[in-house]
Protein backbone atom coordinates (compact mmCIF):
# COMPACT_ATOMS: atom_id res chain seq x y z
CA UNK A 1 0.00 0.00 0.00
CA UNK A 2 1.25 3.47 -0.88
CA UNK A 3 1.95 5.68 2.14
CA UNK A 4 -0.55 8.26 0.89
CA UNK A 5 -3.32 5.64 0.89
CA UNK A 6 -2.60 4.27 4.34
CA UNK A 7 -5.63 4.95 6.57
CA UNK A 8 -3.28 5.37 9.53
CA UNK A 9 -1.03 7.98 7.89
CA UNK A 10 0.02 10.84 10.15
CA UNK A 11 -2.17 13.43 8.46
CA UNK A 12 -5.21 11.20 8.95
CA UNK A 13 -4.34 10.64 12.60
CA UNK A 14 -4.20 14.42 12.96
CA UNK A 15 -7.91 14.52 12.21
CA UNK A 16 -8.60 12.38 15.29
CA UNK A 17 -9.35 14.80 18.08
CA UNK A 18 -9.61 14.28 21.81
CA UNK A 19 -12.66 12.37 22.99
CA UNK A 20 -13.41 13.06 26.65
CA UNK A 21 -14.28 10.01 28.74
CA UNK A 22 -16.73 10.59 31.60
CA UNK A 23 -16.61 14.37 31.12
CA UNK A 24 -17.21 17.05 28.49
CA UNK A 25 -15.15 19.83 26.97
CA UNK A 26 -17.38 22.36 28.74
CA UNK A 27 -16.68 20.71 32.09
CA UNK A 28 -12.95 20.74 31.37
CA UNK A 29 -13.12 24.48 30.62
CA UNK A 30 -15.13 25.15 33.78
CA UNK A 31 -12.59 23.24 35.84
CA UNK A 32 -9.74 25.14 34.17
CA UNK A 33 -11.39 28.41 35.15
CA UNK A 34 -11.81 27.12 38.73
CA UNK A 35 -8.07 26.40 38.75
CA UNK A 36 -7.40 29.98 37.70
CA UNK A 37 -6.11 28.70 34.37
CA UNK A 38 -3.22 26.84 35.96
CA UNK A 39 -3.48 23.10 35.62
CA UNK A 40 -1.94 19.90 34.40
CA UNK A 41 -3.22 17.35 31.92
CA UNK A 42 -1.98 14.08 33.31
CA UNK A 43 -1.75 10.69 31.69
CA UNK A 44 0.45 7.94 30.33
CA UNK A 45 1.95 7.89 26.83
CA UNK A 46 -0.58 7.75 24.05
CA UNK A 47 -3.55 8.73 26.20
CA UNK A 48 -4.34 11.97 24.33
CA UNK A 49 -2.65 14.64 26.43
CA UNK A 50 -1.12 16.51 23.48
CA UNK A 51 -4.30 16.21 21.45
CA UNK A 52 -6.33 17.63 24.32
CA UNK A 53 -3.86 20.49 24.74
CA UNK A 54 -4.21 21.32 21.03
CA UNK A 55 -7.98 21.15 21.28
CA UNK A 56 -7.88 23.33 24.37
CA UNK A 57 -5.96 25.91 22.38
CA UNK A 58 -8.68 25.97 19.73
CA UNK A 59 -11.40 26.28 22.36
CA UNK A 60 -9.61 29.15 24.09
CA UNK A 61 -8.98 30.86 20.76
CA UNK A 62 -12.69 30.59 20.13
CA UNK A 63 -13.21 32.56 23.34
CA UNK A 64 -10.69 35.20 22.19
CA UNK A 65 -8.12 34.09 24.74
CA UNK A 66 -4.52 34.44 23.58
CA UNK A 67 -2.48 31.26 23.86
CA UNK A 68 1.07 30.19 23.23
CA UNK A 69 1.57 26.49 22.52
CA UNK A 70 5.03 25.07 23.16
CA UNK A 71 6.02 21.52 22.34
CA UNK A 72 8.92 20.00 24.22
CA UNK A 73 10.16 16.62 23.06
CA UNK A 74 13.31 14.81 21.98
CA UNK A 75 13.65 16.93 18.85
CA UNK A 76 12.31 20.22 20.26
CA UNK A 77 14.31 20.93 23.37
CA UNK A 78 13.36 23.65 25.81
CA UNK A 79 16.65 24.68 27.35
CA UNK A 80 17.39 27.54 29.74
CA UNK A 81 17.94 30.19 27.01
CA UNK A 82 14.65 29.17 25.36
CA UNK A 83 12.92 29.41 28.73
CA UNK A 84 14.29 32.90 29.35
CA UNK A 85 13.31 34.02 25.85
CA UNK A 86 9.77 32.81 26.49
CA UNK A 87 9.55 34.62 29.81
CA UNK A 88 10.80 37.85 28.22
CA UNK A 89 8.19 37.64 25.46
CA UNK A 90 5.22 36.66 27.60
CA UNK A 91 2.32 39.04 27.99
CA UNK A 92 -0.20 39.06 30.83
CA UNK A 93 -3.11 38.16 28.58
CA UNK A 94 -1.57 34.91 27.36
CA UNK A 95 -2.09 31.36 28.51
CA UNK A 96 1.01 29.22 28.06
CA UNK A 97 0.21 25.72 26.87
CA UNK A 98 3.26 23.58 27.47
CA UNK A 99 3.40 20.05 26.13
CA UNK A 100 6.01 17.87 27.82
CA UNK A 101 6.64 19.65 31.11
CA UNK A 102 8.41 16.53 32.42
CA UNK A 103 11.26 17.16 30.00
CA UNK A 104 12.17 20.61 31.31
CA UNK A 105 15.04 21.04 33.74
CA UNK A 106 13.85 21.46 37.30
CA UNK A 107 15.35 24.95 37.66
CA UNK A 108 13.72 26.14 34.40
CA UNK A 109 10.41 24.67 35.49
CA UNK A 110 10.57 26.49 38.83
CA UNK A 111 11.30 29.75 37.05
CA UNK A 112 8.51 29.25 34.52
CA UNK A 113 6.00 28.23 37.17
CA UNK A 114 6.78 31.24 39.36
CA UNK A 115 7.03 33.79 36.55
CA UNK A 116 3.73 32.83 34.93
CA UNK A 117 1.80 33.49 38.16
CA UNK A 118 2.20 37.22 37.67
CA UNK A 119 3.28 37.59 34.03
CA UNK A 120 0.79 35.37 32.22
CA UNK A 121 -2.93 34.69 32.23
CA UNK A 122 -2.38 31.01 32.82
CA UNK A 123 -0.26 27.92 32.42
CA UNK A 124 -1.52 24.54 31.26
CA UNK A 125 0.90 21.68 30.93
CA UNK A 126 0.93 18.03 30.01
CA UNK A 127 2.79 15.64 32.23
CA UNK A 128 3.07 11.94 32.87
CA UNK A 129 2.95 12.51 36.60
CA UNK A 130 0.92 14.44 39.14
CA UNK A 131 2.43 17.20 41.20
CA UNK A 132 3.75 19.90 38.90
CA UNK A 133 0.44 21.80 38.89
CA UNK A 134 -3.05 20.97 40.15
CA UNK A 135 -4.57 18.26 37.98
CA UNK A 136 -6.98 19.58 35.37
CA UNK A 137 -7.80 16.17 33.95
CA UNK A 138 -6.34 12.70 33.96
CA UNK A 139 -6.38 11.25 30.45
CA UNK A 140 -7.05 7.58 30.03
CA UNK A 141 -8.02 5.19 27.28
CA UNK A 142 -9.99 1.99 26.95
CA UNK A 143 -10.42 -0.66 24.25
CA UNK A 144 -13.73 0.83 23.14
CA UNK A 145 -12.01 4.15 22.42
CA UNK A 146 -9.43 2.43 20.20
CA UNK A 147 -12.20 0.58 18.38
CA UNK A 148 -14.11 3.82 17.79
CA UNK A 149 -11.06 5.69 16.48
CA UNK A 150 -10.04 2.85 14.17
CA UNK A 151 -13.57 2.58 12.87
CA UNK A 152 -13.52 6.28 11.97
CA UNK A 153 -10.18 5.98 10.17
CA UNK A 154 -10.89 2.86 8.15
CA UNK A 155 -12.77 2.91 4.88
CA UNK A 156 -16.35 1.72 5.23
CA UNK A 157 -16.84 -2.01 4.90
CA UNK A 158 -13.30 -2.92 5.96
CA UNK A 159 -13.51 -3.33 9.72
CA UNK A 160 -10.81 -4.85 11.89
CA UNK A 161 -12.17 -7.52 14.24
CA UNK A 162 -12.73 -6.15 17.74
CA UNK A 163 -10.77 -9.03 19.30
CA UNK A 164 -7.70 -8.09 17.22
CA UNK A 165 -7.92 -4.49 18.37
CA UNK A 166 -8.39 -5.54 21.96
CA UNK A 167 -5.24 -7.68 21.76
CA UNK A 168 -3.37 -4.75 20.21
CA UNK A 169 -4.61 -2.48 22.99
CA UNK A 170 -3.43 -4.93 25.65
CA UNK A 171 -0.05 -5.43 23.98
CA UNK A 172 0.59 -1.67 23.96
CA UNK A 173 -0.80 -1.23 27.48
CA UNK A 174 -3.39 1.30 26.40
CA UNK A 175 -1.00 3.49 24.39
CA UNK A 176 -3.24 4.46 21.48
CA UNK A 177 -0.44 6.19 19.57
CA UNK A 178 1.57 2.97 19.58
CA UNK A 179 -1.51 0.99 18.53
CA UNK A 180 -2.17 3.28 15.57
CA UNK A 181 1.49 3.19 14.50
CA UNK A 182 1.43 -0.58 14.49
CA UNK A 183 -1.72 -0.51 12.41
CA UNK A 184 0.07 1.80 9.94
CA UNK A 185 2.85 -0.76 9.59
CA UNK A 186 0.42 -3.63 9.16
CA UNK A 187 -1.43 -1.79 6.41
CA UNK A 188 1.84 -0.69 4.79
CA UNK A 189 2.78 -4.36 4.44
CA UNK A 190 -0.73 -5.17 3.24
CA UNK A 191 -1.00 -7.56 6.16
CA UNK A 192 -4.35 -6.40 7.39
CA UNK A 193 -5.41 -7.40 10.83
CA UNK B 1 -20.23 26.31 -10.88
CA UNK B 2 -17.58 25.58 -8.26
CA UNK B 3 -16.60 28.48 -6.03
CA UNK B 4 -12.94 27.93 -6.86
CA UNK B 5 -11.45 25.75 -9.57
CA UNK B 6 -8.11 25.00 -11.15
CA UNK B 7 -8.24 23.85 -14.75
CA UNK B 8 -5.06 22.47 -16.26
CA UNK B 9 -4.34 23.00 -19.94
CA UNK B 10 -5.49 19.95 -21.92
CA UNK B 11 -6.33 18.40 -18.55
CA UNK B 12 -2.69 17.38 -18.33
CA UNK B 13 -1.71 16.39 -14.80
CA UNK B 14 1.70 14.72 -15.29
CA UNK B 15 4.78 16.75 -16.07
CA UNK B 16 8.47 16.21 -16.68
CA UNK B 17 11.06 18.12 -14.65
CA UNK B 18 11.49 21.71 -15.90
CA UNK B 19 8.32 21.54 -17.95
CA UNK B 20 5.92 24.46 -17.65
CA UNK B 21 2.53 23.84 -16.11
CA UNK B 22 -0.24 25.97 -17.61
CA UNK B 23 -3.86 26.42 -16.75
CA UNK B 24 -6.66 28.68 -15.65
CA UNK B 25 -8.14 29.48 -12.29
CA UNK B 26 -11.81 30.36 -12.01
CA UNK B 27 -13.70 31.78 -9.08
CA UNK B 28 -17.31 32.48 -8.25
CA UNK B 29 -17.34 33.91 -4.74
CA UNK B 30 -19.21 36.35 -2.59
CA UNK B 31 -18.29 39.99 -2.93
CA UNK B 32 -15.58 41.32 -0.65
CA UNK B 33 -12.75 38.97 -1.56
CA UNK B 34 -9.47 40.79 -1.06
CA UNK B 35 -7.18 38.38 -2.79
CA UNK B 36 -6.68 34.91 -4.20
CA UNK B 37 -3.51 32.91 -3.83
CA UNK B 38 -2.35 30.12 -6.11
CA UNK B 39 0.54 28.02 -4.79
CA UNK B 40 2.68 25.34 -6.37
CA UNK B 41 4.10 23.03 -3.73
CA UNK B 42 4.89 19.49 -2.72
CA UNK B 43 4.20 17.75 0.55
CA UNK B 44 4.83 14.40 2.11
CA UNK B 45 2.28 11.99 3.52
CA UNK B 46 2.78 8.80 5.46
CA UNK B 47 4.00 7.62 8.80
CA UNK B 48 6.09 10.63 9.79
CA UNK B 49 5.30 14.28 10.21
CA UNK B 50 4.45 16.22 7.09
CA UNK B 51 7.14 18.06 5.18
CA UNK B 52 6.20 20.82 2.75
CA UNK B 53 8.11 22.69 0.08
CA UNK B 54 6.41 25.73 -1.45
CA UNK B 55 7.91 26.48 -4.87
CA UNK B 56 5.96 29.59 -5.79
CA UNK B 57 2.88 31.52 -4.75
CA UNK B 58 1.01 33.97 -6.96
CA UNK B 59 -1.30 36.50 -5.42
CA UNK B 60 -4.20 38.11 -7.24
CA UNK B 61 -5.40 41.24 -5.44
CA UNK B 62 -8.97 42.53 -5.65
CA UNK B 63 -10.08 39.78 -8.00
CA UNK B 64 -13.79 40.64 -7.85
CA UNK B 65 -16.53 38.15 -7.06
CA UNK B 66 -16.39 36.26 -10.35
CA UNK B 67 -13.58 35.84 -12.82
CA UNK B 68 -10.80 33.79 -14.32
CA UNK B 69 -7.09 34.12 -14.86
CA UNK B 70 -4.52 32.12 -16.79
CA UNK B 71 -1.38 31.00 -15.01
CA UNK B 72 1.86 29.21 -15.76
CA UNK B 73 4.59 27.89 -13.49
CA UNK B 74 7.94 26.53 -14.62
CA UNK B 75 8.49 23.31 -12.71
CA UNK B 76 11.81 22.59 -11.01
CA UNK B 77 14.07 19.55 -11.47
CA UNK B 78 12.49 17.77 -8.53
CA UNK B 79 11.77 16.20 -6.18
CA UNK B 80 9.90 13.60 -8.18
CA UNK B 81 6.46 12.40 -7.19
CA UNK B 82 6.91 9.07 -5.48
CA UNK B 83 5.32 6.61 -3.08
CA UNK B 84 6.78 4.01 -0.82
CA UNK B 85 5.32 2.24 2.16
CA UNK B 86 6.51 4.87 4.63
CA UNK B 87 6.30 8.08 2.66
CA UNK B 88 4.69 9.59 -0.41
CA UNK B 89 5.70 12.85 -2.01
CA UNK B 90 2.82 14.62 -3.66
CA UNK B 91 2.85 17.71 -5.87
CA UNK B 92 -0.15 19.99 -5.96
CA UNK B 93 -1.55 23.35 -6.92
CA UNK B 94 -3.76 25.01 -4.33
CA UNK B 95 -6.04 28.00 -4.72
CA UNK B 96 -7.25 29.85 -1.64
CA UNK B 97 -9.18 33.05 -1.04
CA UNK B 98 -9.02 35.65 1.67
CA UNK B 99 -11.07 36.32 3.62
CA UNK B 100 -12.76 32.94 3.64
CA UNK B 101 -12.02 29.29 4.00
CA UNK B 102 -12.70 28.21 0.44
CA UNK B 103 -9.85 26.22 -1.00
CA UNK B 104 -9.29 23.85 -3.88
CA UNK B 105 -6.34 21.57 -4.49
CA UNK B 106 -5.31 19.86 -7.70
CA UNK B 107 -2.69 17.15 -7.51
CA UNK B 108 -0.14 16.79 -10.28
CA UNK B 109 2.72 14.38 -10.95
CA UNK B 110 6.27 15.53 -11.49
CA UNK B 111 8.29 12.65 -12.89
CA UNK B 112 10.48 11.89 -15.88
CA UNK B 113 8.33 8.82 -16.58
CA UNK B 114 5.02 10.64 -16.47
CA UNK B 115 3.92 8.49 -13.53
CA UNK B 116 4.39 8.58 -9.80
CA UNK B 117 7.51 6.56 -8.98
CA UNK B 118 6.67 3.55 -6.85
CA UNK B 119 9.38 2.47 -4.47
CA UNK B 120 9.70 -1.23 -3.74
CA UNK B 121 11.21 -2.38 -0.49
CA UNK B 122 14.54 -4.28 -0.67
CA UNK B 123 12.92 -7.67 -0.03
CA UNK B 124 10.39 -7.19 -2.80
CA UNK B 125 12.98 -6.15 -5.41
CA UNK B 126 15.03 -9.26 -4.63
CA UNK B 127 12.11 -11.57 -5.35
Amino acid sequence: MRARDNPFAAERLQTVRYRPLNTTFDQILVHLRELNYRGAIIGPEGSGKTTLLEDLQQMLKGKDVRTRLIFVNDTARFDSPACRRLLAELTRDEIVLLDGADLIRRSDWSLLKRHTITHAYGLVITSHHRGLLPTLIECSTNPALLRAIVSDLLPRGHPIPAESLDRLYTRHQGNLRACLRELYDLYAQDHHV
Amino acid sequence: MEKLSIILEQDKAAFAPRETIRGTIRWNLDAGIRHLELSLFWYTAGKGTRDVGVIETRRFDEPGAVGWKDFSFPLPDGPYSFSGKLISLIWALELTCSPGSETVRREIVLSPTGHEILLACANESER
